[in-house]
């Protein structure tokens, strides 16, 4: 943590991407990760440190063409507390609620919660429920230049993503849910507050007479990556939401995740944990 | 005429005298301290659990700039620290555990005593390691110290009766095994120390310790300065709840560091550091075994225990001490036997930590209580009030309880928690993944601090000064128990004070008379006495002063409201300042200044063990009701109800708080906090993983004291210091087993082990 050589702190996404096309470069935005990581020597700062507080494009809330965009400095706190953000999206909103501790949600940025890519990362299942695309600007040579990707396949292990060095996650899109929309996300710590997912379940889909169609399952803490339960997907589409499908998809969770053992809990434990945080959730969605 | 009512401070709410202090900031903790020219220190700890050391090479650490100083154990007498005598503080020759220190640096900055800690090299040797007790005992294990082959620095055995003759009369004998983990203090201020010698060789020590005094006396040899050479200054400490009992290798190579650089250094850990490198509670695999007859009455009991020591002795060796008490004179055990086995291993060490063994012995003998009560078909309530202590009894171990409000605290507790109509109900079987449980644990523990050496005295120096104000110099420390409190209540009650006219020093070896420690729940009883009798020696000369000029007998006089005055009516009759400022203006050429030594009416055990180590005993009795998710494992404390013989209550608000942090406390060592120590290493060093339960886990908790009237305390009060940590952990499990009818056996009660002990059982787990 000596070897920061230069401090920066661009004023526009202009300047920030030329910057970061130097190379060998660190990214500050709320800290509240990379802070505790360098100091554990978990990891190393690179020779130039980007402080991108100060992008305005980073920044702010806004609804566009039937989708909202959050900036990638959008903090959990600023999540917790948009009344857009609540309406459209309750499942964010709550996941928000369960991040961490006031301080930290104060600090910490959308945008830093899913490019330190952890599986536990609290914000990003509840984002694949929504079927979130990330949004990543770079220095092209002579502008700057995006491009989008869906935030299932940006992550490729754990805090590690498709993110080129030089590149600046800029914003998080998602349509806004139709009509009849439902999603929860449950988040299992071993104790109520200020606890790191042990795992985290979020399932979503239309409800229509019983039934749940365009159905997503997202699993947090139990594979390398936060993952797309595919398998309980399919165990749920299309299908009346009976005490056998409850089962089946129950079921069907454990094809979805690789969970390993480690100081938090064992992967016996994980899987115990998602069938039968998995049975509760469509135990709720079929009596609501 | 100016009458003044006779008010008392004694049972009051009396806020902390330090609060406002530690409130605003203005609280000077050793982080705060800053000496012209210091420096601060480093310690290069080992990564390695057990290995030779080849050869360490501090050349490139010497030659940075920055840095005054770089010693290794060549560098340093390097006399063995512990009641083991076996801990070295900077080791030279080998490495017995993962904390162990190697070198240290003073630098001009942290970072550059960071910076030259990685530029030291050393090469080791790796030695074949140890981690279970069961494994370091047997024949061929690897040795950790040449002076103990067999890997036992300690043993320890107590019995009274004979256990064949028990086992005869019993119809019901029963016999587990249980385990409990490492916890740690988690201090809110991490450990630290400043040293600084004078020109003349004297030795200033800023420490945390607990034990001003005995810490002169046992770090003298250590370092190799005479005792009446340190001077120990105390800053507030950020808690302790015993870890700062004994001396660790940080204190000497801090010292040594101030030697060598002639500057003062300053040391002060991380919080990874604090939880790699500071000690734990006591492990321990207890197996107990027990019998009653048919009707109730306990008949035998069996303790061993093993103490997985780990590579160097601290005061958790010494654990059995308390162990035994419990499983000899908690309840009444007409045969009993006890023994422990220490063994080193190559794992972190422990050290004394509130409650000192007392957590672990009780967590075996009351889930084994329960047990038994379960066997012969009597409801646990019953079963412990058939066989519970009573004031006036001598145990076999030699206790003597002059006072015991032990039955008053069962049936209250149980009272207040419908303990008796819910413990069946729930029995009987609930619908639903989530249960409902409730469970009673009780206990034992000295009330009235403990002989453990030749003395168990505190000393006080008062004085009132020419206006009234009084100065106590109290020789025990205040660790944020509330004891600095404590005292000056038992002052102004003496003196007619308000509190706001005492001042309590309590940090100074130089200023403050000789006390043994913080230690035992020890500080209200015999520090509070001491300085109450103090407190009357002065009373007495000011009274008697007063009756010359008021020609009125001593007996006639009383102090109140910071006046002398006529003792039948209260009519004040002279400001205490104007009283005290004629002795000093007259012919009498006179101060009022008094001292004390409080020595309690307790005994050293003898080889045996036995003897009456306290000048009281407190007890306890807790209920905790739960709620337990079968599919989850999570269980969900609703309400403790407790019930403590505290002898009287002298602050009300301290004793709530005491009881409260104590609760809190054991509900983490029962159910969230587990130090993980895989292969001899700590995985979990930070705050993220070490988890501590926050505000949202505490349960609703209702108290009542009882208060049975200590005729040897202060104002009647007995210990409370560690009594309510104690106990908590085995009511918990035993409401586990009211709602699930599965036993519990080890320690924490994390959601992930409930659920694997739940599914193990099958519902079949007694």
């Amino acid at each position: 943590m000596h070897d920061i050589k230069r401090y920066l702190v661009p004023d526009s996404l202009d300047e920030a991407v030329r910057a970061a096309a130097e190379g060998d470069v660190t990214f500050l935005a709320g800290g509240t990760d990379l802070m505790p990581q360098t100091r554990t020597g978990a990891r190393s700062f690179s020779s130039t440190l980007i402080n991108l507080k100060q992008v305005p494009e980073l920044r702010g809330v806004s609804r566009e063409n039937g989708g909202i965009r959050l900036g990638a400095l959008t903090t959990v706190t600023d999540v917790l507390n948009d009344v857009v953000l609540r309406k459209a999206a309750p499942v964010l909103s709550q996941a928000a609620d369960h991040f961490a501790s006031d301080q930290v949600r104060n600090s910490a940025t959308i945008g830093g919660n899913i490019c330190n890519a952890s599986p536990a990362g609290d914000m990003i299942i509840p984002l694949l429920l929504l079927g979130a695309v990330v949004e990543l600007a770079s220095w092209n040579g002579e502008a700057v230049g995006t491009r989008t990707m869906p935030l299932e396949e940006f992550f490729t292990g754990p805090g590690k993503t498709q993110r080129e060095p030089g590149e600046i996650l800029t914003a998080i899109r998602f349509p806004v849910p139709g009509e009849g929309f439902t999603a929860r996300f449950v988040k299992f710590g071993t104790r109520p507050a200020l606890d790191i997912s042990v795992v985290s379940v979020g399932i979503a889909g239309v409800k229509e007479n019983g039934t749940l169609r365009r159905v997503r399952a997202a699993f947090g803490a139990v594979a390398p990556v936060p993952v797309r339960g595919r398998n309980t997907e399919a165990a749920l589409e299309g299908k009346l939401l009976t005490s056998d499908t409850i089962r089946q998809a129950s079921e069907a969770t454990q094809e979805d995740i690789s969970p390993i053992s480690d100081v938090r809990a064992s992967a016996w434990y994980r899987r115990e944990l998602v069938r039968t945080l998995t049975t509760r959730i469509l135990n709720d969605v079929s009596t609501s | 005429m100016t009458v003044i009512a006779k008010e008392t401070l004694i049972g009051k709410r009396v806020p902390k005298l330090d609060a406002p202090p530690k409130v605003s900031g203005e609280a000077r903790y050793l982080q705060d301290i800053e000496l012209p020219g210091m420096l601060f220190g480093k310690i290069l700890r080992t990564d390695r659990v057990h290995a030779r050391i080849l050869n360490i090479d501090v050349s490139a650490a010497k030659a940075l700039p920055g840095v005054h100083a770089v010693i290794t154990a060549a560098d340093t007498p390097n006399v063995p620290l512990g009641i083991g005598r076996d801990n070295p503080p900077l080791k030279g020759d080998k490495v017995r555990c993962i904390r162990d220190e190697i070198a240290a640096v003073a630098a001009e900055t942290e970072e550059i005593a960071e910076e030259a800690l990685r530029l030291i090299k050393i090469e080791y040797e790796d030695l074949p390691a140890v981690f279970d007790p069961a494994e370091s005992l047997k024949e061929g294990a690897p040795v950790i110290h040449d002076k103990h082959p067999d890997n036992i620095p300690f043993t320890f055995e107590y019995s009274h009766g004979d256990i064949s003759e028990g086992e005869k009369e019993s119809d019901v004998i029963l016999e587990e095994k249980v385990k409990l983990h490492y916890v740690t203090h988690c201090c809110m201020g991490v450990s630290g120390i400043i040293a600084n010698f004078d020109s003349e060789g004297n030795l200033v020590v800023y420490s945390q310790t607990q034990i001003p005094f005995m810490y002169k006396k046992d770090i003298s040899p250590v370092i190799g300065v005479p005792p009446e050479k340190i001077h120990v200054i105390q800053p507030v400490i950020g808690g302790a709840f015993g870890s700062k009992l004994d001396i660790y290798p940080f204190e000497p190579i801090c010292i040594f560091l101030a030697r060598v650089s002639r500057r003062p250094v300053k040391m002060v850990f991380t919080r990874e550091e604090e939880l790699v490198a500071s000690p734990t509670r006591q492990p321990v695999e207890l197996t107990i075994r027990g019998g009653a007859k048919k009707d109730g009455t306990l008949t035998f009991r069996e303790v061993h225990t093993v103490h997985d020591n780990g590579g160097y002795t601290s005061w958790g060796a010494t654990t059995p001490f308390v162990i035994m008490q419990t499983v000899s004179s908690l309840y009444r055990v007409p045969h009993c036997l006890y023994k422990t086995t220490v063994v080193y291993t190559n794992n972190p060490y422990s050290g004394s930590f509130r409650g000192y063994g007392n957590l672990q012995a009780t967590y075996a003998v009351e889930t084994h209580m329960d047990k038994l009560a379960e066997a012969l078909g009597i409801d646990p309530l019953e079963f412990r009030l058939r066989n519970a202590q009573e004031e006036g009894e001598t145990t076999p171990q030699g206790m003597r309880f002059h006072t015991c409000g032990f039955r008053d605290c069962l049936t209250t507790a149980a009272e207040k928690s419908g303990f008796r109509e819910k413990h069946p109900a729930y029995k009987s079987g609930q619908e639903g993944p989530v249960k409902r449980g409730v469970g009673i644990a009780s206990l034992l523990h000295v009330g009235g601090g403990a002989k453990i050496y030749r003395t168990d005295g505190c000393g006080t120096m008062l004085k009132v000064d020419d206006f009234g104000k009084v100065t106590v110099m109290t020789g025990s420390t205040d660790i944020g128990q509330g004891s600095e409190t404590v005292i000056a209540q038992f002052v102004a009650e003496e003196l007619g004070l308000p509190i706001g006219s005492i001042s309590v020093i309590n940090n100074d070896s130089e200023i403050t008379p000789w006390d043994v420690g913080v230690h035992a729940s020890r500080t209200t009883f015999i520090a509070g006495k001491s300085a109450q009798l103090a407190a009357r020696k002065a009373r007495m000369k000011l009274l008697k002063v007063a009756s010359e000029k008021f020609d009125l007998a001593p007996g006639q006089l009383d102090l109140r409201g910071g006046q002398v005055v006529r003792a039948e009516d209260g009519e004040a009759l002279m400001d205490l300042g104007k009283l005290i400022r004629s002795l000093h203006f007259s012919t009498k050429n006179d101060i009022v200044m008094t001292s004390e030594y409080y020595e309690p009416p307790s005994m050293m055990q003898d080889k045996e063990f036995k003897g009456d180590v306290s000048a009281t005993y407190a007890f306890g009795t807790q209920v905790v009701e739960l709620e337990v998710d079968t599919e989850t494992g999570v269980v969900r404390i609703l309400r403790v109800t407790a019930a403590h013989d505290v002898g009287r209550v002298i602050n009300q608000m301290g004793i709530e708080g005491q009881v409260e942090g104590g609760i809190v406390m054991g509900i983490g060592y029962a159910t969230t906090e587990n130090l993980v120590v895989e292969n001899g290493k700590v995985m979990n060093p930070s705050f993220r993983d070490y988890k501590l339960i926050t505000a949202p886990e505490v349960p609703e908790i209702d108290m009542t004291f009882i208060e049975t009237m200590d005729k040897e305390g202060p104002a009647g009060a007995k210990g409370i210091g560690e009594a309510p940590a104690i106990c908590i952990s085995a009511a918990i499990a035993n409401a586990l087993y009211n709602a699930t009818g599965v036993r519990f056996y080890e320690l924490p009660l994390t959601p992930e082990k409930v659920l694997r002990r739940l599914r193990e059982a099958g519902g079949n787990g007694a």
